[in-house]
């Protein structure tokens, strides 16, 4: 158990980790599309009450969100690792599952997890828009397909970009979990040099160091664009309450 | 494939794995009540602005926000016993694991819990806690009879999700050795060889208790705000009559 | 001229107009009184389709509808010869007040921009908004809201305005100006069709008021009479609700 921290250990597994961030980014980002996309479509689905598929993706999302990442990463790493090969072979590759990454198997579980929250998220957002809005709108003559891209969609994006900021970043936080698979990102880049020094102390406040600074920034950004789509909102209203009381 | 997955491993593995459930009940509770006496803390240091406390306070909710919860694990099993023995002389090395897992988790629901608190303190108008002061009470007896119930009512439905993702997040607590219901699949896998029967048997664990866990927490909220809904109605009515 | 010929709504088993039918001459203003539940608001949806009607009809102008059995093109058609002002207003929160009132002309209409900014502004000038062009409805109070609705609906130029209840979600001091507002639409020669609670605005601006209850008109005729002689028993508990005695002998 070491008993100090030093320095250049530290510098040397932030530079390691570092390297393995377009990993992490990958993992992170290709779900997220995954899930605004799909997600998208079964919040669609849900909320224009398409019959049979409403239910059957109500059951599906409100039981799929209760299995935790890892658990789901386990299941299907190890349905990957026994059955790959045998399916392979059934397609007539010679593939083997030594000479494919495991990150197949982490972006296919990740992307499932964010489909599902996701299409909550965006499920809530769009019974939040006031009905009064697509009746106004009908009311000068706009066809629904106006509606939704003039008046209703732009009042949507900046209610669903505080979630989807949460989303954001949990998604990269929750991507470290691949360390049990053997993928290498930011997590398990930041302790390679510890396999010879064993300064493990360091890798790890390094991986810390990187996801909050990575984190923080992406809020940041996310949270200027939704002050920037959000400007007809009532943010701006409390400031010029005096202006509001010269009728 | 028929070796593969036996309905007999998973009557055997059943019970087996049963018993270390309530390890996860114990990490959430404490992390639970810890997180909440912690975040109320935290709430009132920022409400208040105090001064040196709000920065620090502001800090650490963004690290405990910004990193993931695998990696504060990792740095609190490494680092709080070198922290430990600098500021206390105290000898750590010999804890059993799962009081680390215990700190990290209540340090990080405290974070969470944090801003949901605040928020909905925040929501409450002012002018409950100038009532209060105004019939007599001292500010703490306000915040405590008048403004922290009301709050508790608006932050009913994000504790409760929070409650759902922390039973989550504690299936990450076997990857620093805790021997919880993961921890034992891992040791009956490599005692048996055979894991996917526990795997999915966690599985259904975990989504009974989510669903649970959420049926339980609506039906609370739908009791706790029936009394405060129904006259809202009524003013509705009486305006229309009109 | 607009006119709805038997209409019939129900919402499940509630039947809410029960063979309803009125007409309204080009210029006109009528105003439907009537409790609540009485059918005149889902009267008034029907007509530009934002409720669908079960069965009758509908003709505005040479255009004529049958509520049964009418296609997407109708209604389209219908809604585009026709305004409405609601009760909550429902400006386009992402719009500016000057947007608001352009939004109809430009992206249903097919309106060059420059003209429809012309006449926006000159609506909002008329209702008195010149000032506030360019504010989001957040930043509005509610009767200035409902100008910008009224604007909005007169932009239009459609062969009858639907009035909502326009003052019912109006601060009291606010009502008084709105309805100033909306006599100088129906003065400028408008057909429109008001419900309304307001009586003197009755008085002042009607042409024909009916009085519905039920899911029936119950009595029809101008303001004079209806206030001062109503016939039918139904008419005088309501009208005894709510004005003064001393407005009408029975």
């Amino acid at each position: 158990m070491q008993m100090n921290i030093q320095l250049p250990d530290l510098i040397a597994s932030l530079n390691s980790g570092f390297r393995y961030l377009p990993t992490t980014f990958i993992l992170s980002f290709v779900p997220l599309s995954a899930g605004l996309v799909f997600g998208t479509l079964i919040a669609l689905v849900q909320v224009f009450k398409v019959p049979v598929l409403r239910k059957i993706f109500a059951v599906f999302v409100s039981i799929y969100s209760g299995i935790p990442s890892v658990v789901a990463l386990l299941i299907y790493n190890l349905l990957y690792i026994t059955q790959f090969n045998k399916i392979a072979a059934f397609f007539g590759s010679s593939l083997t599952v030594r000479e494919v990454s495991p990150i197949y198997v982490a972006l296919f579980t990740f992307s499932l997890s964010s489909i599902v929250l996701m299409s909550e998220t965006i499920r809530g957002a769009l019974l939040s828009i006031d009905k009064g809005q697509f009746e106004a709108g009908y009311s000068v003559g706009l066809t629904t397909r106006q509606i939704l891209r003039r008046i209703v969609l732009p009042q949507v994006v900046p209610v669903i970009l505080p979630p989807l900021t949460n989303h954001v970043v949990g998604s990269i936080k929750n991507t470290s979990i691949v360390m049990t698979i053997g993928v290498m990102d930011v997590l398990n880049g930041a302790i390679v040099p510890a396999e010879t020094t064993y300064r493990f102390l360091e890798g790890y406040i390094a991986s810390a160091l990187i996801y909050w600074a990575v984190n923080a920034l992406l809020e940041f950004l996310l949270r200027r664009l939704e002050t920037h789509t959000g400007k007809f909102r009532n943010t701006e209203c409390t400031d010029s309450a005096t202006e509001y009381k010269n009728d | 494939m028929i070796d593969f997955f036996s309905w007999q491993r998973l009557a055997d593995n059943f019970p087996k794995l049963l018993i270390y459930l309530p390890v996860t009940f114990g990490i959430v509770g404490i992390a639970a009540a810890a997180g909440i006496l912690l975040g109320m803390l935290i709430a009132v240091v920022c409400i208040r602005r105090v001064p040196v406390l709000n920065q620090i306070c502001t800090v650490f909710i963004s690290f405990m926000r910004g990193t993931p919860m695998l990696v504060q694990m990792l740095v609190a099993y490494y680092g709080i016993p070198l922290l430990l023995e600098l500021l206390f002389g105290v000898d750590s090395r010999r804890w059993p694991k799962i009081v680390f897992v215990y700190i990290t988790f209540a340090l990080n629901q405290g974070a969470f819990l944090s801003e949901l608190l605040r928020s909905s303190i925040l929501a409450i108008p002012q002018g409950q806690t100038e009532a209060g002061l105004s019939v007599g009470l001292t500010p703490f007896r306000t915040f405590r009879r008048i403004v922290m119930p009301q709050a508790a009512r608006i932050a009913l439905p994000g504790l409760s999700l929070d409650v759902v993702g922390l039973f989550q997040e504690t299936s990450l607590v076997y990857m620093v050795g805790v021997i919880d219901v993961l921890g034992r699949a891992q040791t009956i896998a490599a005692q048996t060889g055979h894991v996917l029967e526990c795997y999915i048997l966690i599985a259904v664990f975990f989504v009974v208790i989510s669903l649970l866990l959420r049926s339980a927490f609506s039906g609370f909220e739908e009791k706790l705000t029936y009394g405060s809904r129904e006259p809202a109605a009524e003013d509705a009515d009486e305006h229309s009559a009109a | 001229m607009i006119e709805v010929k038997n209409i019939k709504k129900s919402f499940g088993k509630l039947r809410v107009l029960h063979d309803v039918s009125i007409k309204v001459g080009t210029g006109d203003v009528v105003v439907i009184l009537g409790p609540s539940g009485s059918g005149k608001t889902t009267l008034l949806r029907c007509i530009n389709f934002l409720e669908k009607a079960d069965a009758g009809s509908l003709t505005i102008g040479e255009k004529t509808v049958d509520f049964a059995k009418c296609s997407k093109k109708d209604i389209l058609e219908i809604r585009r010869r026709t305004a409405f002002v609601f009760q909550n207003y429902n400006l386009f929160n992402n719009k500016t007040a000057l947007e608001n009132v352009m939004e109809g002309l430009v992206a249903a209409r097919g309106m060059p921009r420059n003209i429809a900014r012309e006449r926006a502004e000159h609506e909002l000038e008329k209702v008195g908004l010149t000032d506030r062009l360019d504010y989001y409805p957040c930043r509005l109070s509610g009767g200035q809201q409902q100008r910008v609705g009224i604007a909005r609906a007169v932009a239009l130029d459609p062969d009858v305005i639907l009035f909502d209840e326009p003052t019912s979600a109006l601060d009291p001091e606010l009502v008084g100006e709105t309805l100033e507002v909306i006599k100088k639409v129906a003065k400028e020669g408008r057909t429109m069709i008001v419900v309304t609670h307001e009586m003197s605005f009755a008085e002042d601006v009607a042409d024909n008021v009916v009085f519905m209850d039920g899911g029936y008109i119950v009595e029809e005729g101008t303001p004079q009479k209806i206030f001062t002689h109503p016939e039918q028993e139904r008419t005088k508990q309501f009208l005894r609700r709510i004005l003064p005695q001393s407005e009408y002998t029975i």
